[in-house]
């Protein structure tokens, strides 16, 4: 870690700022070093606080979930290991299809590292590959410290264990803790680490010792470190993903059953098939004659039908998997879907009304912010009043106003589609959200409008008046100035705004766990939901936290399809 | 000073400085669509916090019948929710930990935030993307490590954790948001400053407790708010720590209250007001640092 300081790599914002101060130019070489390295360490200890409980309790968490998620057992730390077991009967077959998968993008992104890192060593003229050899012992580094916490972790859970009654003394910690620590298993990958740490040393130092001081002044070993730690990640997927497809085409041909391979195979082209329609969809846009727009927009639907014949196997899968935790995921799209695009049209409406000249903004401004800022449970618990079941609840006696029967709201399991076709009794993911679930969402509008206003408003702010005055100089009127200016310069504001909510109906818990009644029968219970009753009622700690891993890549997905799909369309400046 | 420098942030915030040019002509007329729209939107913001007033003025057939109104206020109903819900306790343990959350948290992130925007170190950009990319981690994933984690200090540790106070405020006492924020802030203090604070003698520290927290009054002051409102708020990971009410914070407190008061509507409902009251009071004298700091950073505590 400190290789880099004592060679002396300077990178340029360093130089710059270092040249301003005129006391430091008149300093020799080693002086200015030596300032630098103070600062450094001072910057070190200024961070230390911050970054042990961030670490612990932001970042190693990520590892340690990943650690839990192939330990099963209830209420046991940390039980006993199953590999990829808790995803299996979670998601049953589309583990093998997600670990397949994870572990070519994995690798993919990796060369891609590479890739980009050869291109801007190519423009600046450097030499890219001697940076290979330190590159990949940094990586194998980080590695073999991955490997040294999850080998340690067991032994160091234990300790508790040991420390009952009269033994729970500082010493005994004390002693156990070294004991854990100087345990041969882990220990060696502890020793490999330091052994990889001091090659990386030696080979950045020949590196720098060797390069052509007129060219090469930047530092590729990032590129090869980062390759590295990912494809070591994607052999651990791939492995564990081999190991348990192993033990279950086993076990499924002695019951003479399913095809694994095949079904793999067969929802693998599927999604090529959609990706590749996808990609003939977006080309039709830049074609200019009829004919051909038309035939790749047949070419795509034809694709896009393929494709679904080929995923139609996915049910069957669907179907062996864990039924509470697909609906959750169900649930928590429809969540998704039911508040984004309201509270976001609400919003705009309500922002560009309030970005006039009128009287009164900062009073209607600090009105919508209420429901927001307003503590959750405390509003969650008047609208279970509200949307109650009871003849008498608010929104029934308006709807008896009209003659309408009072409906049971948040108490309602029935799906919307359900209700409105009385006849007709619709299959479960056919019937759209259950009613209960309606009431979150309305919840969520109302909580989160206000919010999407004030970030509008400053957003709107952000746009030059020149532009509008010039515009009405032109003779704009103002619907098209609404369409042609404040929409694209609103852009970004939109793009950040859709990112944060996805993320956050993602990630919602709070109020729909207190919105949950019993009455709903879990209709309410989106993937959050059903993490914490995984964790918190049923103790099964690795179940809990392969689930919540599971929901950590359908958020990694969207955020990426999510910047995949602005990228086009947002506007900077 | 400290109103003079611009605010930081994604989307560069003039909320509040937003306000056009009056023309002196009334416009209300002109604008009465746009009104009646704005009244709306008003209207349904604020409907169900006069409608939770309602109710807790209720009595137990008046709550229960489905009426609008009070016949006549009972305001005793929020002593006997107060007594019930036992909110004493609750908002002495929410205070208590919304105190330590936020002293910790000031002092560790001002100094990681510093450090951030003033100096320079040798992987400054891969520790600050680690840091942003805790932000990204939904709280499901957190809680089965962090609840170990945590059961696991207390056992080896001199003090409890699980149903004490560090469980409740240790892992909140730095947070990438927090950090963030106050760098922003830090990078908009001109370089000068520094300059000529290095010219007196001054160290990174000295210039930091002199200089940097004095101009960042506002910063703090948003980030105090925050810290107290997500302490206010903080239900799941409280459900998880608190077995027992010594340290339960006021939001698991009122949570339990729901279900033991039943159908007791109006005991709810006052319940909920004064669950509310702290956090709207505080939100009404400050709501200018608030909205600000909200559409700055884009976050509730």
């Amino acid at each position: 870690m400190s290789d880099a300081l004592l060679t002396g790599q300077e990178t340029p914002t360093t130089l710059a700022r270092q040249s301003t101060s005129s006391a430091e130019r008149r300093g020799l070489l080693s002086g200015r070093q030596g300032r630098r390295v103070r600062e450094a360490l001072l910057a070190y200890l200024f961070l230390l606080p911050a970054f042990l409980i961030v670490g612990l309790f932001g970042l190693f968490p990520l590892l340690f979930a990943a650690f839990m998620s192939t330990h099963r057992g209830l209420n046991k730390i940390p039980g006993a290991f199953t590999g990829l077991g808790n995803y299996v009967q979670a998601v049953s077959d589309f583990t093998y299809l997600l670990g397949f998968w994870g572990a070519v993008i994995l690798i993919f992104i990796a060369l891609r590292a590479i890739k980009r890192g050869v291109a801007a060593a190519k423009e600046k003229g450097d030499s890219f590959w001697r940076w290979l050899a330190p590159g990949m012992a940094f990586g194998v580094m980080v590695l073999a410290l991955l490997a040294w916490i999850i080998r340690l972790l067991p032994l160091l859970l234990d300790i508790p264990n040991q420390m009952r009654g009269a033994r729970n003394t500082p010493e005994n910690f004390r002693r156990l803790l070294n004991e854990a620590l100087t345990s041969p298993e882990p220990f060696q990958w502890l020793l490999l680490a330091a052994c990889s740490l001091l090659v990386g040393a030696a080979a950045t130092w020949l590196v720098v010792r060797s390069r052509n001081r007129r060219h090469g002044h930047e530092n590729y070993s990032g590129a090869f470190t980062l390759a590295t730690i990912l494809v070591g990640l994607a052999g651990i997927v791939g492995w564990m993903t081999w190991v348990e497809l192993q033990g279950n085409i086993t076990a499924s041909l002695a019951s003479g059953g399913l095809n694994i391979g095949a079904q793999m195979t067969l929802i693998s082209a599927g999604f090529v098939l959609l990706w590749l329609s996808w990609r003939l969809w977006q080309s039709a846009s830049h074609r200019s004659s009829m004919m051909s727009v038309g035939l790749r927009l047949g070419g795509a639907a034809a694709l896009i039908i393929g494709a679904w014949v080929l995923i139609a196997e996915a049910p069957r899968i669907i179907a062996q998997g864990d039924a509470k935790w697909w609906y959750a995921l169900l649930a928590t799209f429809y969540y998704s879907l039911g508040t984004i695009p309201p509270q976001l049209v609400v919003a705009l409406v309500l922002a560009v009304l309030l970005f006039q000249e009128i009287r009164g903004r900062g009073f209607f401004r600090v009105i919508y912010f209420l429901p927001y800022i307003a503590p959750f449970v405390g509003t969650a618990a008047v609208f279970k009043i509200i949307f109650s079941n009871r003849p008498t609840a608010p929104v029934n006696e308006i709807l008896g106003f009209f003659g309408i029967p009072p409906l049971g709201w948040i108490n309602e399991p029935q799906g919307i589609l359900n209700l409105l076709t009385p006849g007709v009794q619709l299959p479960v993911w056919a019937a759209g959200p259950s009613l209960a679930l309606v009431v979150i969402m309305i919840y969520g509008v109302w909580t989160f409008f206000g919010f999407n206003t004030v970030i509008f408003l400053a957003g709107l702010g952000n746009i030059p008046r020149e532009m509008y005055e010039a515009a009405a100089i032109d003779g704009a009127g103002r619907w098209p100035q609404f369409r042609y200016i404040t929409l694209p310069l609103l852009s970004p504001t939109m793009y950040f705004l859709t990112l944060y909510s996805v993320i956050g109906t993602f990630k919602a818990f709070n109020h729909i766990y207190v919105l949950r009644t019993g009455a709903a029968l879990g209709t309410t219970d989106t993937a959050s939901v059903v993490i914490f009753q995984t964790f918190q009622r049923d103790t099964r700690y690795g179940y809990a936290s392969a689930l919540a891993i599971l929901l950590l890549l359908v958020i990694i997905v969207l955020t990426v399809a999510n910047n995949r799909l602005a990228e086009k369309r947002v506007h900077y400046g | 000073m400290a109103d003079t420098l611009p605010r930081p942030g994604v989307v560069t915030a003039n909320v509040a400085t937003d306000r056009a040019p009056r023309t002196g002509r009334p416009r209300a007329l002109r604008h009465a669509g746009t009104y009646l729209v704005l009244m709306l939107g008003a209207g349904v913001a604020i409907v169900p916090f006069l409608y939770t007033v309602s109710v807790s003025l209720m009595n137990l057939t008046e709550a229960n019948g489905g009426a609008w109104l009070p016949s006549s206020p009972q305001w005793k109903n929020y002593i006997d929710a107060w007594n019930q819900a036992n909110f004493s306790l609750y908002f002495w343990n929410s205070i208590r930990i919304a105190a330590i959350t936020v002293a910790g948290e000031i002092v560790f992130c001002t100094l990681a935030a510093y450090a951030f925007a003033r100096m320079e170190f040798w992987g400054k950009n891969l520790l600050f993307s680690l840091l942003l990319a805790t932000l990204m981690l939904p709280e499901a994933i957190i809680w089965v490590p962090n609840f170990i984690t945590v059961s696991w200090l207390g056992r080896v540790g001199p003090i409890p954790w699980i149903n004490n106070w560090p469980a409740l405020t240790v892992p909140f006492m730095a947070s990438a948001f927090s950090i963030f924020l106050l760098r922003q802030f830090f990078m908009q203090v001109p370089n000068d400053l520094w300059d000529s604070a290095q010219i007196d003698g001054a160290g990174h520290l000295r210039y930091l407790i002199k200089i940097m927290i004095p101009l960042s009054k506002a910063a703090l002051m948003t980030l105090v708010l925050f810290g107290f409102i997500g302490a206010w708020n903080a239900l799941a990971w409280p459900i998880l720590v608190t077995t027992t009410p010594d340290w339960r914070p006021v939001t698991y407190g009122f949570f339990a209250f729901i279900d033991e008061a039943g159908a007791q509507f109006h005991l709810q409902m006052a319940g909920s007001v004064i669950t509310m009251a702290p956090v709207i009071v505080l939100y009404f004298f400050t709501q200018r640092t608030f909205i600000e700091g909200i559409a700055t950073s884009g976050l509730k505590g």
